[in-house]
């Protein structure tokens, strides 16, 4: 818990830098930077979600099932 | 027929969504999506292990399942974007043949799966998402509406969500709350159904078949009063650029869980009652019992690195808490390689770990006094680890076609997933993104 408030103020802390102008962000924009899961990963977050007791703050579920099988 | 209904009203409401929020603005705005795309996946899954919930703690966890999923994106003027996404899951396991492990050609054994009827189902779902862009492009608002459907489960999802930008985009809030109300249409093991309709012994099953160990098999067994589960989820993100070359995000989740939580079919046997069994296959005590709520909690971050032309860094980690005794780390890292500039390697590796719930106990050591009661091995304590490499291919041109259909990515993934209790699954993703002209 300790670890992931650090993190959050961190994290806040970086929202003063300098913003990153829309010409600058071309690395950033490079389509393995985003920062959602693949759609190639959706059918695997699934059958995690499923057999795993932990699920969430991974982009959500997006339908649903009672993942019993 | 429910299903059907369900399907035509989603259509409808979304249309309706559609006219509703045609923009007067003349000034020229870039539109949100300059053309429909069309994504085909398709999803092939395999596990296997010991540990079957079906049949109480032990038993073949075998279960095979082919996912074909059909995801369309397309503009309705400059500012809205309509998805929808269709997927079938079809899928044959252990979990469905030995609910009734009797009414196959060999003998009840719960490490071989019936060949019965139950062998095998369908599971179907159809997610709508609209999705509107301020003028400015800094605010996003979306609605999703959503319906599954499979033999004993039906699932009707609403949900919206907000997202502010900031800080000339390098920031970003956002706000996202889901209901669902899911309805079990449950199925119980076959030996136990005669014990709440009054039949007993009586039953077929049991005149048909000869019961070995305990002869006077008598569970006291009652179906669940409800079979209504409603969940109730809100997600917070904060995502934000912090240089030319590095991104994160923070992911807060809270989901709050109600109704039947136990899966009817799932046996449980307790220590302090003699066993009874037809064939090999040892009759249930009684189906497993959970709390009727839930409260679970998940933080999660993600930390992106652009290293250089060839290579990219993608990490994430999650803990996660719930008030059934479940805690729990992932962790993941994966490294896209940019072998040429249309090919795209990515190596990947995942760990998870979890406490085990207040509820769970392996097969037989449960005690028929207990309250609450599981042998599931999804809530047991233990770690996987997750292997996996995929292979993409980028046409940023789209010149290869199919019918009106210009091929923009194709993408193929293996997955291996091994516990340390056991069970151990494959799976192959592979994917077709196309853009429509």
């Amino acid at each position: 818990m300790k670890k992931i408030i650090i993190v959050v103020f961190i994290m806040s802390g970086l929202t003063s830098c300098v913003a990153v102008k829309e010409y600058e962000k071309i690395n950033l924009n490079d389509p393995d930077m985003v920062l959602s899961q693949s759609k190639i990963d959706k059918s695997e977050t699934t059958f995690q979600s499923y057999r795993e007791a932990a699920s969430g703050a991974n982009g959500g579920k997006t339908g649903g099932g009672c993942g019993c099988n | 027929m429910k299903m059907k209904k369900v399907i035509i009203l989603l259509v409808i409401m979304l249309s309706g969504i559609s006219y509703a929020q045609q923009d007067s603005t003349t000034v020229y705005k870039k539109r949100v999506l300059e053309k429909t795309e069309v994504d085909f996946l398709f999803n092939y899954y395999a596990q296997d292990g010991d540990n079957a919930a079906v049949s109480g703690g032990i038993g073949t966890e075998e279960l095979t399942d082919i996912v074909p999923n059909f995801i369309v994106r397309m503009p309705l003027n400059d500012d809205d974007v309509l998805t929808v996404d269709f997927g079938v899951s079809a899928y044959s396991s252990a979990s469905t043949s030995n609910v009734d492990p009797f009414d196959g050609n060999q003998p009840a054994d719960p490490f071989q799966a019936s060949t019965g009827a139950s062998e095998s189902d369908l599971w179907l779902n159809l997610t709508g998402i609209y999705s509107h862009s301020s003028d400015d492009r800094n605010s996003i608002w979306s609605g999703k509406l959503s319906v599954s459907s499979e033999y004993d489960y039906f699932s009707v999802g609403l949900g919206g969500s907000y997202t502010k930008l900031f800080n000339e985009k390098n920031t970003e809030l956002s706000i996202n709350a889901n209901v669902y109300i899911d309805t079990w249409n449950a199925i119980y093991p076959r030996e136990l159904r005669p014990f709440d309709n009054g039949l007993g012994l009586s039953d077929p099953l049991f005149t048909n078949n000869t019961i070995t160990g305990n002869a006077n098999y008598n569970p006291d067994f009652k179906e669940f009063d409800s079979e209504g589960r409603n969940s109730y989820s809100l997600s917070l993100g904060f995502s934000q650029i912090i240089n030319k070359n590095i991104q994160g995000a923070l992911l807060f989740d809270v989901v709050q869980q109600d109704g039947l939580l136990s899966t009817p079919f799932q046996r449980v046997y307790f220590s302090d009652i003699v066993d009874s069994f037809i064939d090999n296959f040892q009759l249930a005590d009684d189906v497993e019992r959970l709390p009727d709520s839930r409260f679970k909690i998940a933080f999660g971050g993600r930390l992106n690195f652009y290293l250089n032309e060839v290579f990219v860094l993608r990490t994430y980690y999650r803990y996660y808490f719930d008030d059934w005794g479940v805690q729990s780390h992932t962790a993941s890292i994966e490294l896209p390689i940019k072998i040429t500039n249309k090919f795209t390697l990515y190596p990947t590796y995942r760990y998870y770990d979890q406490t085990a719930a207040d509820y769970f106990a392996p097969y037989e050591t449960h005690l028929s006094t207990d309250e609450f009661y599981t042998s599931d091995y999804d809530l047991s304590e233990y770690n996987a680890n997750q292997f996996g490499f995929g292979v993409s291919y980028t046409d940023i041109f789209s010149k290869f076609h199919i019918w009106k259909l210009g091929l923009k990515r194709i993408d193929l993934k293996y997955n291996n997933y091994k516990r340390n209790t056991g069970l151990s699954a494959n799976n192959i993703a592979l994917g077709f993104s196309f853009v429509l002209d």
